[in-house]
């Protein structure tokens, strides 16, 4: 699931010169903005099931926190 | 002899979508004072009401609470139509405003936003331009477009693709209607401070919000100011006024 994980990061925030790693503070990458927001909230909806908010992420720092909440919210 | 302005909506009546809330509210409270007798619809019972009690009563004004939504129960429209014809004008204001980023954008999105923006005010228009609906000495339809049909915005390419499809439609349209004397425009306003316009992105972001302020020399647009375009074009002083876009955008568009 991580990997399918950090695909799917790379897939929404159009990641092309590195590999996201879990520690990274996602929100402070350069293609981080309101509309890569609303792609990676449609993508998780799509590929893992689960609902998760602009409220919700606004709490998340890092991408390990962020798929904690999506383990979390798929039960 | 008393005079009646060209400007004047007296003895016509008029239906207007989206008349619970924002630009179609403000169309609908214009209208009514220019002496007009408004048909309004929307979904919301309860806001639709409101709309008539500001609409004040020097006229019987209707309303009908429908799903536009729902493409298979427009044809209760036409009850209504029937009820209140001969029919003078017709503005639409109902619409939705996506932002969905392309790369995600779903079939079931597009048909949504296209059925509420596009395809039910081609259907109603349908019914409006039958015989024993429309008033014999013509009539006055006004779609709501938006600046988007004319420039883009991240995120905005459904929302565009809707608006855009709109300034197709009034021109081939008036071309068609001409010679019944029926009148097809748009209006593309810019930002209006509306429902609609508090739910957008830039809403949450002091910076972006300001940048959109920037855009706009004379300010954000209120209900009013495209009410008062909205008037104009469905009254008798824009009769040599067909298949245009009208743009009301507080300057948006001109540099
Ligand atoms: N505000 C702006 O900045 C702006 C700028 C350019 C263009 N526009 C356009 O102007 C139009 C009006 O916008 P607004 O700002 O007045 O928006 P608004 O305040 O959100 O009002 C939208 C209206 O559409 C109606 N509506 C929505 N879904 C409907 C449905 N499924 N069936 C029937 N009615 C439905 C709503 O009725 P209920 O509330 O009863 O459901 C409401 O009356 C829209 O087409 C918009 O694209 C707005």
């Amino acid at each position: 699931m991580d990997q399918k994980f950090l695909d799917l990061i790379k897939e929404a925030l159009e990641i092309e010169d590195r590999e996201p790693q879990m520690e990274d503070a996602f929100k402070e990458y350069n293609e981080w903005d309101s509309l890569s927001q609303l792609t990676l909230i449609a993508e998780l909806d799509d590929q893992f099931g689960v609902t998760v908010t602009s409220d919700e992420l606004k709490g998340i720092i890092t991408l390990q926190e962020l798929l904690d909440q999506v383990k979390k919210a798929q039960g | 002899m008393h005079q009646t302005s060209p400007f004047s909506l007296t003895g016509k009546t008029i239906l207007i979508t989206g008349a619970s809330s924002g630009i179609g509210r403000a169309c609908a409270v214009a209208c009514a004072k220019q002496g007009a007798r408004v048909l309004a619809l929307g979904r919301d019972r309860e806001r639709l009401q409101e709309t008539l009690d500001l609409c004040g009563s020097d006229q019987v004004h209707g309303a009908l609470s429908l799903d536009l939504g729902d493409g298979e129960a427009i044809g209760e429209v036409l009850i209504f139509l029937k009820e209140h014809a001969p029919i003078h004008g017709f503005v639409h204001a109902a619409g939705v405003s996506p932002t969905i980023p392309f790369k995600v954008m779903k079939p079931k999105q597009w048909e949504e936003a296209f059925q509420l923006n596009v395809f039910s005010a081609v259907q109603i228009m349908q019914l409006l331009t039958k015989v024993g609906i429309k008033s014999a000495d013509g009539m006055s339809m006004v779609l709501i477009s938006s600046v988007m049909s004319e420039v883009g915005e991240k995120g905005k390419s459904l929302y565009a693709m809707t608006k855009s499809a709109l300034i197709g439609l009034v021109k081939s349209l008036a071309l068609e209607y001409a010679d019944k004397q029926i009148r097809f425009n748009a209006i593309s306003p810019s930002v209006v401070n509306s429902p609609l316009s508090e739910k957008s992105l830039y809403r949450n972001n002091e910076a972006a919000l300001q940048q959109v302020l920037d855009q706009h020399p004379l300010g954000l647009g209120e209900g009013s100011d495209v009410a008062h375009a909205a008037v104009y074009l469905l009254s008798n002083a824009s009769r040599w006024v067909t298949g245009t876009n009208m743009v009301v955008d507080g300057g948006y568009l001109a540099r």
